[in-house]
């Protein structure tokens, strides 16, 4: 036996509980992905590298493991989150936004959860009460959780180096998949029926083919210049779109909605996965990042539905509050939970392509929102 | 707390600045641009 303990054979004689239990939730998550189908293409390969790190002398999570390896190169470097971007811009139709543009405002509003959650962590960290150890970053970063937007919070973080990189990372990941559980309540709880059932106006057209094309360009120019942080970002975001959009690159965008989308994600969803060590990951600390993780999403949703409300107001009652919810990125599952509640409200009542106009716009909107996070590395 | 304070109310006023230049912009190219099919009506 001592042989065997010595030679390491007997991996589950070094089980501990925190291994175990990151074993459960490792399993869980792929039941949730499996039996459940909530989003399958994330939640399998990070509940299967949860797994995997968790292993006890398996060493993929420990120094020179593949696991560590994947983390060092894709995301300390930052190169899988602007990889995804490249795949998220050429996947995006911008056409929805661009018909209806001051849906941008409704992008910018549903950022407010990010902010407002960076204020209440630095508060209970380094900044008032010191009743956790959350320092300027760790709280910029967990505010970034609120972006709703998955590579836009491994960016940010990596680049403040909180500690807190992988709850972080992995709150983002599973709030993402549950949009449609957390946003509903909030958005009865703020509209009426009848503001649920208000219809809004069909857009009659298509948009020019060179305003496609010059979209991405724009975008690249004027938020890089006025917030060059968020440049790498916004770059390949709209540089993905520019593959999409322009006509002549067919192959390259199909290389990126599929190819380089599907790889990233495995490389990235493992990785993430292989962040959730049991020692690592089992802290008091990772129960409040969660929660402010919930507060940051719920704070989103509310004030991109207030904004909503007073632009129903302003409007004469012609943009329903509701899309103002869909600001917080997430596309597109916040646009299929308004749509949903939409035709709960009225069966005739189509809101899909409005709300995705809002939801690309906070796609875009979270990014900056990102950018001005990273210039606290000023401070 | 000031400064986090401070943080929260000048990032959020750099997003909206940008998302209203942003705006303009599109409103922009939109007018510049408009589609054929306008054209050949006018």
């Amino acid at each position: 036996m001592a042989f065997l303990l010595g030679s390491g054979l007997l991996g589950f004689l070094h089980l501990t509980w925190q291994g175990v239990v990151m074993m459960c939730i490792g399993g869980l998550l792929m039941w949730l992905g499996i039996a459940k189908k909530v989003e399958p293409v994330l939640l399998v390969p990070i509940g299967a590298g949860c797994l995997i790190a968790n292993i006890p002398l398996g060493g993929a999570a420990e120094a020179g493991g593949f696991l560590t390896v994947l983390r060092q190169g894709g995301i300390i470097t930052e190169i899988f989150p602007l990889l995804i971007f490249i795949a998220i811009g050429a996947m995006i139709d911008f056409e929805p936004f661009l018909q209806r543009p001051y849906t941008i405002f409704l992008g910018g509003a549903a950022q407010f959860g990010i902010f407002f959650t960076f204020f209440v962590a630095y508060a209970l960290g380094d900044g008032w009460l010191h009743v956790l150890n959350f320092t300027l970053k760790d709280a910029a970063s967990i505010g970034t959780i609120g972006s709703a937007d998955g590579p836009t919070t491994i960016y940010v973080a990596s680049i403040l180096q909180t500690k807190y990189l992988a709850p972080i990372v992995v709150a983002a990941y599973s709030y993402m998949a549950l949009v449609p559980i957390i946003q509903p309540p909030i958005i009865k709880a703020l509209c009426s029926k009848a503001e649920r059932a208000l219809k809004m106006e069909v857009f009659v057209g298509t948009t020019p083919q060179k305003v496609k094309i010059l979209f991405p360009i724009v975008v690249i120019i004027v938020a890089g210049l006025i917030c060059p942080m968020a440049t790498p970002l916004i770059g390949c975001l709209m540089f993905g779109n520019l593959l999409r959009e322009c006509g002549v690159t067919k192959s390259l965008s199909d290389a990126a909605q599929n190819e380089l989308s599907n790889i990233v994600t495995i490389l990235l969803g493992i990785t993430v996965g292989g962040m959730m060590a049991g020692g690592e990951f089992l802290k008091p600390e990772t129960i409040l990042v969660f929660v402010l993780g919930v507060v940051a999403f719920g704070l989103d949703t509310v004030s991109g539905v207030l904004l909503g409300k007073l632009m129903m107001v302003l409007s004469g009652r012609k943009v329903n509050p509701m899309i103002g919810a869909c600001g917080i990125s997430a596309f597109p599952m916040s646009s299929r939970v308004v749509q949903k509640l939409g035709l709960e409200a009225n069966p005739y009542n189509h809101l899909l392509m409005h709300a995705a106009g809002s939801n690309t716009a906070g796609q875009i909107a979270s990014v900056i929102a990102g950018g001005v996070m990273i210039m606290l590395t000023f401070h | 707390m000031l400064t986090a304070l401070w943080i929260v109310i000048t990032r959020m006023v750099i997003i909206m600045a940008v998302m209203g230049v942003l705006f303009l912009a599109i409103t922009i190219l939109n007018k510049l641009v408009r589609p054929k099919t306008k054209k050949k009506e006018e």
